[in-house]
């Protein structure tokens, strides 16, 4: 059965089963690969991305959920890399193995959506991704810095 | 090429369950083979794997090109710990080219088979360890043809990522690459100008004349340079730290861009024309294999295509480990792949010795083990008599658990085999070996191996392997034609990786009056194959004691142990800073100021170094100020190398805890000080791993643990394996570097191994409750 969502703007329609997940779609269908997989059991959040600007899990989303949709990955986040967040993550050198990064990038991104200047408990409570190279301490560094150029006028999403 | 697919998939299925039979050779019948050593598909931007340059190289590790862009190769593999820019440093200290301009790319292994070193990377100039002109003192310095027992002499040398040893072993060649290339850039622009290279320069990637002024750019002679010849290689000098211009600056990681945007291209995202997706299971009882399996239950899912059954990987391709064989299936897509293998009923034949092990057992064995002769690696002294005499005897004993690296990415490895070629797109720490595995698994020569690079979604220590590699090359050489690309789930990567091995450890001590040891002895048991038993208390005890004994005991268990994150170091360090602590508070003395005493008392080569890291950690933290009740500070030494004068790194570090009542531990503070040797190459890169690695040690001190339960590893997913997360990353880390007179033994492990003993001892200080086996979530942290 054909499905049809949005995707970083453009429209498509996939013909995949209803119960899907949609990271699966957006990494083999759409050849996206810049969502992860790692866990599958939407603990990890590798494959964080945004379903109209909700941060999902989207291992553990199927993509009826989706239908009718729009969806944003790491790859239609900008279109040249130039996000606060990105440029943020760029100068504090943050990615390590950097596998989890484009689920990180996401849900900071949805962060800073619902928290412009958030405080460090809205940061643990919200960025629950795993980065096992342990890149915190530079992450909760780039959010301050994402969330300062953001505010001084920066592009948001 | 669809029809040829379509041939391909129906002639999977006609093969299903003929685990020896290869595919014909029908198969490959108008599938375009590739002939050169380009990858078979196009290059996506982020992908790093080799390339054959539009330009000639001026060296195997240096390409230029007119547009003045400078390839670097890299021959160990990215994983996190920036070697991806440290390496690409380390040629372009010495190269002077643009670093604006840099592009890494990875070496290529093929290449490496086909061709042999540049005899100039073949020896080690200078006095070792402790000479800052020299090239230092390879860990790897012996030559091996198969790359397993010391560095190769292939064109590449060590493309093994292992040991933190990527700056240790390759620095001098790496340099002495750059500077083999300037040198021929030189000549080149002096024979154009028809001048003496002696009067030409160059910085930045611009050449100068210097009594014309006349200039030119690396780009535009580097045709001419790449068919000079270097007259006298032999007397290329390198560069001292004192010379260093690039090396010793904080450069951000060359791969970071490709990281936030998700162009970087891993094992994982790889996708070639025809190819087909395998999930796989592998038997959970490792030694176990498949009894049987019935595809037919399956056969009708969408996309599945075959099924095909794999043996227990040949230990001899990794390194001995014993893995389980299992089954794959082979569908259109990986989804389709592992939803009908979830479906598919499979028995196992399982060694019931294997299944009968469980974490109790095994514990039991080792602790039984201890009070075995076991092997003695160090005896100084009469440590009978001294016991005998002490005034006071402390004994304690620790255990840690099997714990594996638990990297984001999950093992894959996408494989085409056709009838004289093998091509391997893959993330991999060992190419050489997986390049030897493709060979003896298919029967096509080493020389038609071709291994595309990928950067690796985390490595911690998994070089070497297996089993990815090996499963998805016998899979694809039963289907030659079709790629398949091969997937583990989560679950999968947890029951085909290695373990850090379960340990435990009897640590005793005979006091004098006065609180310090006359005697110590210690004795720590793991599995008989586990690396890295003698960490930290080998040649000579790290805190003196002039009766000294250390023996390492051993079982030997069917759980595949290996190379974790740090190696024995970690497990160790728990164990003897743990006792230090126990030691110092048993006669009221200051931990800080007892580990400080009893360093001073040894004749370790660096023991000032040690003192002064103890020092510096202690006066960053404000050792000794008053804190709030329910918080607490510990200190601890870490050091790799300490003990025989060659490479070592040294820090120590001060841990501030608090504990609520409740018992939440939460690692308030991280001092941190580090010894950075002649120097660093990027210290930004040094910093990022000590950070990384303080909360990974937390991880290990608080959460982490696999048991084993009827042979197999009871833990597979992030639900019950914890992972940190950023809320439990300290608020504040302070690093400072102080200068010591050796090289660094790298940093890629090792930091960090304190945090473990420094939250039992800050819970022992809050609670007076004093815990030693690993994970301290088991056990009650209140307090009132």
């Amino acid at each position: 059965m054909a499905l049809e969502l949005t995707v970083n703007g453009v429209r498509h329609s996939v013909d995949v089963a209803p119960e899907t997940p949609l990271l699966w779609v957006v990494r083999d269908q759409l050849r996206l690969t810049g969502t992860k997989f790692s866990c599958g059991i939407a603990q990890c959040g590798a494959c964080t991305l945004h379903i109209d600007g909700r941060p999902v899990r989207s291992c553990s989303v199927p993509i009826s959920a989706a239908a009718g949709k729009s969806v944003t990955t790491i790859e239609g986040l900008s279109p040249d890399g130039t996000h606060p967040v990105q440029l943020a993550w760029m100068e504090l050198d943050v990615p390590q193995c950097g596998y989890c990064q484009s689920g990180m990038i996401m849900s900071v991104v949805a962060l800073l959506e619902r928290h412009p200047n958030p405080t460090d408990a809205e940061i643990d409570a919200e960025v629950t991704n795993a980065c096992r190279c342990s890149t915190y301490h530079r992450i909760r560094q780039a959010i301050r810095v994402a969330a300062a150029s953001i505010s001084a006028g920066g592009r948001t999403l | 090429m669809s029809n040829d697919n379509r041939t391909g998939a129906i002639l999977s299925r006609r093969g299903l369950l003929l685990t020896g039979a290869a595919a014909t050779g029908a198969l490959v019948i108008g599938f375009w083979m590739p002939q050169r050593a380009q990858p078979p598909i196009a290059t996506p931007e982020g992908a790093a794997w080799a390339v054959e340059p539009a330009t000639d190289e001026v060296n195997a590790w240096v390409v230029v090109a007119p547009d003045e862009t400078v390839t670097v190769r890299i021959a160990q593999t990215e994983l996190g710990q920036g070697v991806w820019t440290s390496n690409a440093m380390m040629v372009c200290e010495e190269l002077q080219c643009d670093w604006s301009k840099v592009r890494p790319q990875y070496a290529s292994a093929n290449r490496d088979a086909k061709e042999m070193a540049p005899p100039w990377t073949l020896n080690v100039m200078g006095n070792g360890a402790n000479d800052p002109a020299g090239g230092g003192e390879p860990q790897f310095g012996t030559r091996d043809r198969t790359g397993l027992a010391g560095i190769p002499d292939s064109l590449y040398r060590r493309m093994r990522t292992n040991a933190a040893a990527s700056v240790k072993d390759g620095r001098y060649y790496l340099q002495l690459a750059g500077a083999e290339a300037r040198e021929r850039l030189l000549l080149a622009a002096a024979k154009t100008w028809n001048v003496p290279v002696e009067e030409v320069s160059s910085a930045n990637g611009i050449i100068t004349h210097g009594p014309s002024g006349r200039t030119t750019t690396y780009g535009k002679v580097a045709a001419l340079a790449a068919q000079t010849p270097h007259p006298n290689p032999a007397q290329i000098r390198i560069k001292p730290p004192s010379e260093w211009t690039l090396m010793g600056t904080e450069q951000k990681n060359l791969d970071v861009p490709s990281k936030v945007t998700g162009k970087a291209v891993y094992g994982i995202d790889v996708h070639l024309p025809g190819m087909k997706w395998a999930a796989v299971k592998s038997c959970p009882v490792y030694g176990g294999k498949v009894k049987a399996y019935d595809f037919e239950r399956i056969r009708s899912e969408p996309g599945v295509i075959s099924a095909i059954q794999f043996p227990i990987p040949d230990p001899v391709l990794i390194r001995g480990r014993i893995f389980g064989g299992g089954v794959a299936v082979i569908a259109d897509s990986w989804y389709q792949a592992k939803t009908a293998i979830e479906k598919m009923p499979i028995e196992w034949d399982v060694p019931p010795e294997n299944a009968a092990r469980n974490t109790a057992n095994i514990r039991a064995a080792l602790m039984v083990s201890l009070d075995q002769p076991g092997k003695v690696g160090v005896n100084v002294g009469d440590c009978d008599s001294a016991f005998r005499s002490g005034a006071r005897i402390i004994e304690a004993t620790y255990s840690v658990p099997y714990l594996p690296r638990a990297r984001m990415e999950p093992g894959n490895a996408t494989v085409l085999v056709t009838d004289d070629r093998v091509d391997i797109w893959i993330g991999d720490q060992s190419p050489q070996e997986t390049r030897r595995s493709a060979a003896m698994i298919t029967g096509i020569p080493e020389t038609n191996v071709y291994l595309h690079m990928c950067h690796l979604g985390g490595g911690y220590g998994r070089n070497g392997n297996g089993p990815q590699a090996e499963q998805a090359i016998y899979i694809a050489n039963l289907n030659r034609g079709t790629p398949i690309h091969l997937l583990w789930t989560r679950e999968e990567d947890f029951v085909n990786t290695t373990y850090r091995s379960i340990g435990v450890a009897k640590l005793r001590a005979a006091l004098d009056r006065d609180g310090w040891p006359i005697a110590m002895e210690v004795r720590t048991a793991t599995d008989e194959q586990a690396p890295g038993a003698t960490a930290g208390f080998d040649v000579a005890a790290r805190y003196f004691a002039p009766n000294y004994r250390f023996s390492t005991h051993s079982g030997r268990f069917h759980i595949p142990v290996g190379t974790r994150r740090g190696v024995g170091a970690p497990a160790q360090h728990f164990y003897r800073e743990s006792f230090m602590d126990e030691l110092a508070r048993a006669v009221g003395k200051d931990p800080y100021l007892y580990r400080r005493e009893l360093i001073s008392r040894t004749s370790l080569p660096y023991k000032a170094d040690m003192i002064e890291a103890l020092d510096i950690a202690a006066e960053m933290s404000g050792w000794g100020t008053p804190l709030p009740q329910g918080t607490a500070r510990a200190i601890g030494l870490e050091e790799r190398g300490a003990e025989d004068g060659g490479h070592a790194t040294i820090s120590a570090q001060v841990h501030t805890v608090a504990l609520s009542k409740q018992g939440k531990v939460r690692l308030m503070c991280v001092d941190v000080a580090h010894d950075e040797g002649f120097g660093l190459v990027n210290p930004l890169t040094v910093k990022k791993q000590i950070e990384g690695q303080i909360t990974w040690f937390y991880n290990d001190a608080m959460h982490q643990e696999c048991n084993v339960t009827e042979g197999r590893i009871a833990q597979s997913n992030f639900d019950t394996f914890s992972l940190s997360r950023i809320d439990e990353d300290p608020p504040e880390i302070n690093i400072r570097f102080f200068k010591t007179g050796h090289w660094l033994d790298g940093m890629g492990h090792d930091r960090g191994t304190s945090i473990p003993s420094g939250i039992a001892d800050a819970v022992f200080q809050i609670t007076g409750k004093r815990y030693r086996d690993l994970p301290l979530r088991n056990h009650d942290l209140t307090w009132s």
